[in-house]
C-alpha cells in the first residue's frame, strides 16, 4: 500500500500558493518523512521561479486552469483586507488525481509540527477528518465555527483529512462533484447564505447525506491529534524551531492583541497574507 | 485610570495568557496520550489505566478483546506488552505535560510564552 500527501495550489493575483505548498511540503518532510505530491494549475510558475525546490515534490500533477468568479476577502488582522479571486474547486478530484492508495490531504497553509498525523496509517478507518478543532485565540469563542449555518448540520474541516482508496470512499467523492455542480440547491437546503463554494460546507453535506441524513455518527472519524487554527483576523509574529508566536485579535478592540504560542503542534494558518510574509521571511 | 483598576486589570491580561498558554498545552498532553494498535484507537486516562490494569491483575495476558474509541471491540494478542505500551506512554506524557506546565507557571508574562 503505498502512503503520501497532496497539496492543491492554485495561485491568485497576490497568494502564491505555489510557494506555500513548498513551505508546508518541508515540514511534512522534517516531521512526517511521506512523499508530497503537489496538484497546481500553476505549474509554469513553480519551473521558472522554483526549480531549484522541485525536488521536494514525488509528483507534480498538472490541473487544468479554470475560470474562477468568486472572490473572498482576505485579511491580516484588523487592518488590512483584499477581495480576491478563491479557486478552492478540484480538491474533490482528489480520488482520482492522488497516486498513493492512502493519502493524507492537506491544505497549504497548514504546518506540521509533530508526527502525530502518522498515526493515520496505523488505523482501520478509511476516511478521517476533523469536526472538533481548537481556536488558538483565548477570546475566540464567538468565532469558532461548529455548524455550516446557524439553523444547519455539524461541520467539518476539509483542510486536513485522510482517506484510502475503495469503493466507500469513491462513492464519497463522485457525491462531493455531484454537490459541486449543484451548489446553489444544496446551499440552499443547508441553509447556508453565502453563495461561494466552500470545500468544509460540500465535505461536511456529503458526510450527512452518506450517513443517511444523520448526525454525530462513527463515520468518519477524527484523526490523530487536534485541529489548532488561527483566523484570518489574527496576526502571524514569529515563527522558529516549530514555534508559532501569535498576536490574537480581542474583541471590541482594533489596537490591541493577546499573545498566544504554539511548539511542536500542527496549526492551520489561516492569515494568508501574514503567512505570506513569514514565508518570505523565512527566504523561500 | 485609578490604580487599584490598572493593576487588576494588568493581572487580568497575565491571567488570560497564563489560562490559554495552559489549554493549549493541556490539549497537547490528550493529543499524545492515544495509544493505537491493532488498527484501533484507545485514548490514555485514568480510567482505560485502572480497566486494564484490572484485566491483567484478573490473569488476563493474551487475546483479551476490548471495545476501542470507535466502540468497535478490538483483539489484542499480547495484552501484558498492550497495558505496558499504555503505561510507558502515560508516564511519558504526563512528565512531559508537568515539565511543560511548570515552566508557564511564572509569574513573568515572556515565561509563560515560553520565549
Amino acid at each position: 500500500m503505498t502512503k503520501g500527501v497532496i497539496l492543491f495550489a492554485n495561485n491568485n493575483d497576490e497568494i502564491d500558493y505555489v510557494r506555500q505548498a513548498i513551505f508546508c511540503a518541508k515540514h511534512i518532510k522534517k516531521h512526517l518523512n511521506l512523499p508530497v505530491s503537489l496538484i497546481t494549475d500553476s505549474e509554469k510558475h513553480l519551473q521558472t521561479k522554483y526549480s531549484h525546490l522541485i525536488d521536494i515534490f514525488d509528483k507534480v500533477i498538472s490541473a487544468e486552469k479554470i475560470q474562477v468568479y468568486q472572490r473572498k476577502t482576505f485579511r491580516d488582522g484588523r487592518q488590512v483586507s483584499k477581495k480576491l479571486q478563491w479557486n478552492n474547486f478540484n480538491r474533490s478530484d482528489a480520488y482520482n488525481l492522488t497516486p498513493y492508495d492512502e493519502t493524507i490531504v492537506m491544505d497549504t497553509d497548514y504546518i506540521v509540527g509533530n508526527d502525530l498525523l502518522l498515526n493515520c496509517f496505523k488505523l482501520n478507518d478509511d476516511f478521517m477528518i476533523w469536526k472538533d478543532s481548537l481556536y488558538i485565540n483565548p477570546y475566540g469563542k464567538p468565532w469558532e465555527i461548529r455548524y455550516v449555518s446557524d439553523t444547519s448540520i455539524e461541520m467539518y474541516w476539509a483542510t486536513v483529512f485522510y482517506f484510502k482508496k475503495n469503493k466507500k470512499m469513491e462513492t464519497f467523492f463522485e457525491l462531493l462533484k455531484y454537490i459541486k455542480e449543484n451548489w446553489n440547491y444544496y446551499r440552499w437546503i443547508y441553509q447556508i447564505s453565502g453563495r461561494n463554494f466552500r470545500n468544509d460546507f460540500a465535505f461536511s453535506i456529503a458526510i450527512h447525506i452518506m450517513n443517511g441524513f444523520e448526525s454525530s455518527t462513527h463515520w468518519p472519524t477524527n484523526p490523530p491529534g487536534s485541529l489548532y487554527y488561527i483566523f484570518d483576523r489574527d496576526l502571524v509574529e514569529d515563527f522558529k524551531d516549530d514555534e508559532f508566536t501569535f498576536l490574537c485579535t480581542l474583541p471590541n478592540d482594533n489596537s490591541n492583541y493577546s499573545v498566544a504560542t504554539t511548539k511542536d503542534l500542527n496549526v492551520h494558518v489561516m492569515n494568508k497574507i501574514g503567512l505570506e510574509q513569514l514565508i518570505e521571511r523565512q527566504g523561500i | 485610570m485609578d490604580d487599584r483598576l490598572k493593576k487588576a486589570l494588568e493581572f487580568s491580561n497575565y491571567m488570560v495568557t497564563y489560562n490559554n498558554q495552559k489549554r493549549i498545552l493541556k490539549q497537547k498532553f490528550l493529543d499524545q496520550n492515544v495509544h493505537y494498535a491493532n488498527g484501533s484507537k484507545f485514548k490514555i486516562n485514568r480510567e482505560f489505566i485502572t480497566f486494564i490494569n484490572l484485566l491483567l491483575q484478573k490473569g488476563q495476558t493474551k487475546d483479551v478483546t476490548i471495545i476501542d474509541d470507535n466502540d468497535n471491540p478490538a483483539q489484542i494478542l499480547d495484552f501484558a506488552k498492550f497495558v505496558d505500551d499504555v503505561m510507558n506512554i502515560y508516564a511519558k506524557n504526563v512528565n512531559h505535560y508537568y515539565t511543560q506546565l511548570h515552566k508557564i507557571k511564572k509569574r513573568d508574562i515572556k515565561d509563560v510564552l515560553g520565549r
